[in-house]
């Protein structure tokens, strides 16, 4: 493969994962400090991009894309709070299958909720104007706004390490998923922060609609899409790594992109995600990043 | 002498014999203040995309039917009977439309159904359809194996849509006569796309036996429904074709088109797209949508003007605020055949109302009649191809420049072709593979 091919799809492998290291780094770190596999992650992302789009077509080419980002994030936060306190606190200490099953009904929930208040059409929306050109790198073409994302999820990622390593809401967090009952001893109301990782985690999802919005079209069925593949990268770098959902998108990405190159691979190029998944799965049951539960 | 009361109560008598009478004989009647009335109402089902990637066409063909079915019932009904469209979301989800359809027979008594969108919900919906003989008019969905494949044949299936035969041929002969050469071939997995495909292919081969496919077959078919271009347009770029195939549609379309042009502005300058679109792409899109490419569609209300269409394109457009769509056009023609055949029949009954549909000619909004032909009981209706051109401020969308109104009987399958593949004698079902 020459320079120019093996950029192109490079390129597409990793503006691929970008996206799916923000949702996927959301569903891990909730996993990791609250035990909690939320079905709903991909209905946040879904709202999200929504959001996004009808306040993008409200605020013109402008703003309009940062006035949705803006409402998305805060959407998607409110939201998470809101089925944090509502529903996840009562299932805590309750099997993972009443959480999963009490998160799987608030994907139904949502979704229904995102066709009465969007409507069933899907919709598009533009970058930003300043991210909408393109540029030109050994004879093939990138648009600009591919390298933003993949930026936007560097950053984002960078922010989400510092948080958690470099900040006293990081160390608390990370207190709390050794030994919350000691944590709480300390005085840490582990309860409220409990709520603000879910929201950290909703906010993620968010971001990763918001995104995602410019690049694909907006549609009803864009929550279970996202989410098989979040989960998959969770799985292969490992519930509650964030550097984990990092390596696993972009094995994720790259796996998808240079697949359908590939006349051999193309039509297996999906299902080497899941080939993965269940390798991963079979010897290192945490996942390459994460921890084994105790 | 008779009290009044009494004579009163014989006029009653009278006319309530008058009117039993009128409606044993099959007829609707019209009260005093002009108002239709029914016997009953009978239920016309159709299952089809209102959410998902379709979901754009899906909506169309619910305003285009509803529009019909008020249309009827103020012509006064079928068989004296108000019509009602009931149509049920299935999402593009075969196991939903199968449940739709089955709840519609089953539970509604639907008289007749509408096509769904997919060839992939049509081809679950058949059996269904054929074991409770319930007839179904495929506007929509247009797979040729849906009439001819043995598996899926059914007696009870009309199609007046061009099938894929019919479109994916007509689009490889125009490619075929346009010198094109190294071509890129994209579709969506399924029935549909690679039916179509397939089509399409053969005919370009058989016009331009030297052309060049830029990507080996197994790369052709992609995931449907899609979301993510992104691994397509690098494989684009890294095979530079001159021009690109695909029947991708909706959403994918659209999705295709915005990531492409944002990938490069002068995208389908470089890599024009030949490609199956209508005017809810069209209309989705409007100045975003290429000019200069080469598209095929079913039934573009722009390019088929006559007045019939233009009646029917103004009304659309007053109550829906909206130009109507080929699906919408077809869904029309699909259930103002049916009501009218059904009317001839004077019956519900699905092979009674069959026998006025097979071998009979219909008007059609398309500017022609078009006829069931009885072998695989599919219309012989045309196709138009042109280059997408600025309408010049006439629509809020491209129109068609150098385009041409195909006639049906030039495109419908060859009866030696449906014959053997409806004897099984083509392997995979395939036109291209018959011995």
């Amino acid at each position: 493969m020459d320079p120019g091919k093996f950029l192109l799809f490079t390129m597409a492998g990793l503006s691929e994962a970008a996206f799916l290291f923000i949702v996927a780094a959301g569903l891990s770190l909730v996993f990791g400090a609250l035990r909690v596999i939320n079905m709903a992650h991909g209905s946040l992302y879904m709202v999200a991009a929504f959001v996004t789009a009808v306040v993008a077509a409200q605020m013109g080419a402008v703003v309009g894309f940062w006035s949705g980002l803006l409402a998305a994030v805060v959407v998607a936060g409110a939201l998470g709070a809101v089925i944090e306190i509502v529903v996840l606190k009562r299932v805590y200490q309750a099997e993972h299958l009443y959480q999963l099953l009490g998160t799987y009904a608030l994907t139904l929930i949502i979704a229904g909720g995102v066709r009465y208040f969007f409507g069933a059409n899907f919709r598009t929306i533009s970058p930003p104007d300043f991210l909408n050109g393109s540029v030109s790198l050994l004879g093939g073409s990138y648009s600009v706004y591919s390298f933003f994302m993949i930026g936007a999820a560097l950053t984002i990622g960078g922010g989400l390490w510092l948080m958690l390593y470099r900040s006293p809401l990081g160390r608390n967090i990370r207190a709390a998923v050794s030994d919350p009952v000691l944590l709480n001893a300390t005085g840490v109301n582990v309860s409220r922060l409990y709520t603000v990782v879910f929201m950290i985690g909703a906010i993620l999802a968010g971001l990763g609609g918001v995104l995602v919005a410019p690049s694909q079209v907006v549609s009803l069925d864009m929550d279970t899409n996202v989410l098989v593949l979040a989960f998959a990268i969770s799985v292969i770098g490992g519930l509650g790594s964030i550097v984990g959902s990092l390596v696993g998108a972009l094995i994720v990405g790259l796996i998808e992109s240079f697949g359908v190159s590939n006349h051999y691979t193309a039509h297996l190029s999906i299902a080497f995600v899941f080939i993965v998944m269940a390798v991963v799965l079979t010897v290192r049951p945490s996942g390459l990043f994460g921890r084994p539960e105790p | 002498m008779i009290p009044s009361v009494l004579r009163r109560a014989r006029w009653a008598a009278l006319g309530a014999a008058a009117l039993t009478l009128v409606a044993a004989c099959g007829g609707s009647s019209s009260s005093g203040n002009g108002q239709v009335t029914f016997k009953g109402t009978k239920n016309v089902g159709i299952s089809t995309a209102l959410t998902g990637q379709s979901a754009l066409y899906g909506h169309a063909i619910q305003q285009s039917l509803k529009m019909a079915e008020d249309e009827i019932n103020k012509a006064g009904g079928v068989n004296g009977y108000k019509i009602s469209v009931e149509v049920q979301d299935d999402g593009g989800a075969v196991d939903q439309a199968v449940n739709n359809v089955k709840q519609m027979i089953l539970q509604d008594n639907v008289v007749a159904l509408i096509g769904s969108v997919t060839s992939a919900q049509c081809a679950a919906e058949s059996p269904v359809s054929k074991q409770n003989k319930t007839l179904y008019v495929a506007a929509t969905c247009n797979s040729y194996q849906l009439t001819t494949q043995p598996a899926l044949q059914n007696p009870y299936w009309i199609s007046i849509v061009p099938n894929t035969f019919m479109e994916g041929c007509a689009a490889g002969t125009d490619a075929a006569k346009r010198g094109v050469n190294n071509i890129f071939v994209v579709s969506p997995d399924y029935l549909f796309g690679r039916s179509e495909t397939n089509a399409f292919v053969a005919c370009l081969k058989k016009g331009n036996p030297g052309v060049k496919i830029a990507n080996d077959p197994s790369t052709w078919f992609v995931k449907y429904p899609h979301t993510d271009w992104s691994p397509e347009i690098a494989q684009i770029q890294a095979a530079k074709p001159s021009v690109v195939y695909s029947n991708i549609f909706a959403a994918d379309q659209i999705s295709f088109i915005n990531k492409a042009t944002q990938t490069d502005p002068q995208w389908f300058t470089k890599y024009p797209l030949t490609t199956l679109a209508s005017v809810d792409e069209l209309q989705t899109l409007k100045d975003k949508y290429p000019l200069g490419m080469r598209i095929y569609m079913r039934a573009p209300f722009f390019q088929l003007s006559n007045s019939r269409m233009d009646t029917f394109v103004n009304s659309y457009k007053t109550r829906y605020n909206e130009y109507p769509s080929d699906w919408a056009v077809m869904d029309y023609d699909a259930i103002k055949m049916w009501a009218q055949a059904a009317n001839a029949a004077k019956s519900f009954d699905s092979d009674t109302v069959k026998k006025q549909i097979v071998g009979k000619s219909f008007d059609s909004l398309r500017g022609y009649k078009f006829t069931i032909r009885p072998e695989d009981q599919q219309a012989n209706v045309g196709e138009t191809i042109g280059t997408t051109v600025d309408s010049g401020g006439k629509y809020p969308f491209p129109i068609l420049k150098d385009a041409t109104n195909l006639n049906g009987n030039d495109l419908i399958m060859p009866l030696d072709l449906v014959k053997k593949l409806q004897g099984g004698q083509c392997k995979n079902d395939d036109f291209a593979n018959c011995t």
